[in-house]
């Protein structure tokens, strides 16, 4: 869990700091689509993945041999 | 304007008007069910509720590929709203990232290792027959304005009027493809509450709200292509009255109707097909067709 949450620091700061880079210098087209597609489903994910709750302790277990819950 | 800005704009107005016009939807079979529904905003709000719940991964699932396979999902809507809303770029790269949409259903049920969400899987496979139409569709634009290029289909419209009034069955067609894609839709095979959520299954909390982030911008950018290569060239007001109108549509058509079996499903959505084919090539031949 710990290296999940490094790792989505990381992609975070590394998409921002690509679509940052895109709106303020003006590359080719194809930089900015590439880091369009790439960077903001990213920058999404890596941002769901630190704000997502985690189950507690005791609830892990369960959690994860429970599976089939739907929503 | 930047490209970046242009790109973000377009995905955020997508997300949020994909969102609210599901919302809607949901509000409009509701209502004709005689039930009060949801609030409109309700998808919107569940949207963002599933990134702050509790998410975990279970033993079952394959993890690089159950987390990768929501990425890829929203990977090919952005790509998408790129094609099309920012770039008025080609159809064939729509009917590509619609192809790849039917290969994350595939590959998101099977990642899971839940029995439903691989039920759903092998019913995605069946499922394809929507392509078909939907590249029939594409050809015959292709046939009528000589370019697979948005901006030039719009240009085309200028001059010669709405492709809907020159080849209405395809247009029927790729409306058949939009009814297939509209939520607890008559063809909606691979959701089927028989299988829970189908593929999304084991996709809840975050994975959830990442999934109904994408399916907003989904639905938005479907709604934009069909507006777009069959009713010319329209204003933000006439695409806001349009995809208001497909909604309500829709909403009513999946209110009032039972999902079909599967193999019901694939028939019917075949022989729509089939029937819009061939008389759009008569209309063709006979001169209907300028």
């Amino acid at each position: 869990m710990v290296s999940q949450k490094i790792v989505s620091i990381i992609v975070l700061v590394l998409s921002t700091i690509a679509i940052l880079a895109c709106l303020v210098i003006d590359f080719d087209a194809w930089i900015v689509y590439t880091v369009a597609m790439f960077g903001i489903p990213a920058w999404v994910l890596s941002l769901g993945l630190l704000t997502m709750a985690k189950p507690k302790p005791e609830d892990v277990e369960g959690r994860l041999k429970e599976p089939f819950t739907g929503y | 304007m930047n490209l970046m800005a242009n790109i973000l704009i377009q995905v955020i107005i997508a997300f949020l008007a994909g969102s609210l016009l599901l919302g809607l939807h949901r509000k409009i079979m509701a209502r004709v069910q005689r039930r009060p529904g949801p609030p409109i905003i309700q998808h919107l709000l569940h949207s963002l509720k599933f990134f702050f719940k509790e998410t975990g991964f279970p033993k079952t699932v394959s993890k690089p590929f159950y987390i990768g396979i929501t990425f890829i999902l929203a990977l090919i809507w952005v790509v998408g709203v790129i094609a099309g809303p920012v770039a008025h770029d080609s159809l064939l790269i729509l009917f590509g990232v619609y192809a790849v949409y039917k290969i994350v259903e595939h590959n998101s049920g099977s990642s899971s290792g839940s029995p439903y969400g691989k039920l759903s899987c092998v019913r995605a496979v069946l499922s394809a027959a929507t392509e078909l139409p939907l590249f029939a569709a594409i050809v015959f634009v292709y046939l009528v304005t000589g370019t697979m290029n948005i901006g030039e289909i719009i240009t085309y419209q200028s001059v010669h009027g709405p492709l809907i009034y020159t080849i209405p069955l395809a247009a029927l067609m790729f409306f058949m493809l939009i009814i297939t894609k509209s939520p607890y839709s008559p063809f909606a095979i691979t959701k089927d509450k028989a299988l829970i959520s189908g593929f999304e299954t084991e996709h809840y909390g975050l994975l959830r709200g990442f999934m109904h982030f994408s399916e907003s911008i989904a639905w938005y950018v479907m709604l934009w292509v069909f507006l777009t290569i069959f009713f010319g060239p329209l204003n933000a007001v006439g695409y806001l009255i349009g995809m208001i109108v497909i909604t309500f549509i829709t909403g009513f058509i999946n209110a009032t109707t039972p999902i079909f079996s599967p193999n019901h499903s694939v028939m019917t959505q075949i022989t729509i097909g089939a029937i819009c084919f061939f008389g759009t090539i008569v209309m063709i031949f006979t001169g209907v067709v300028a």
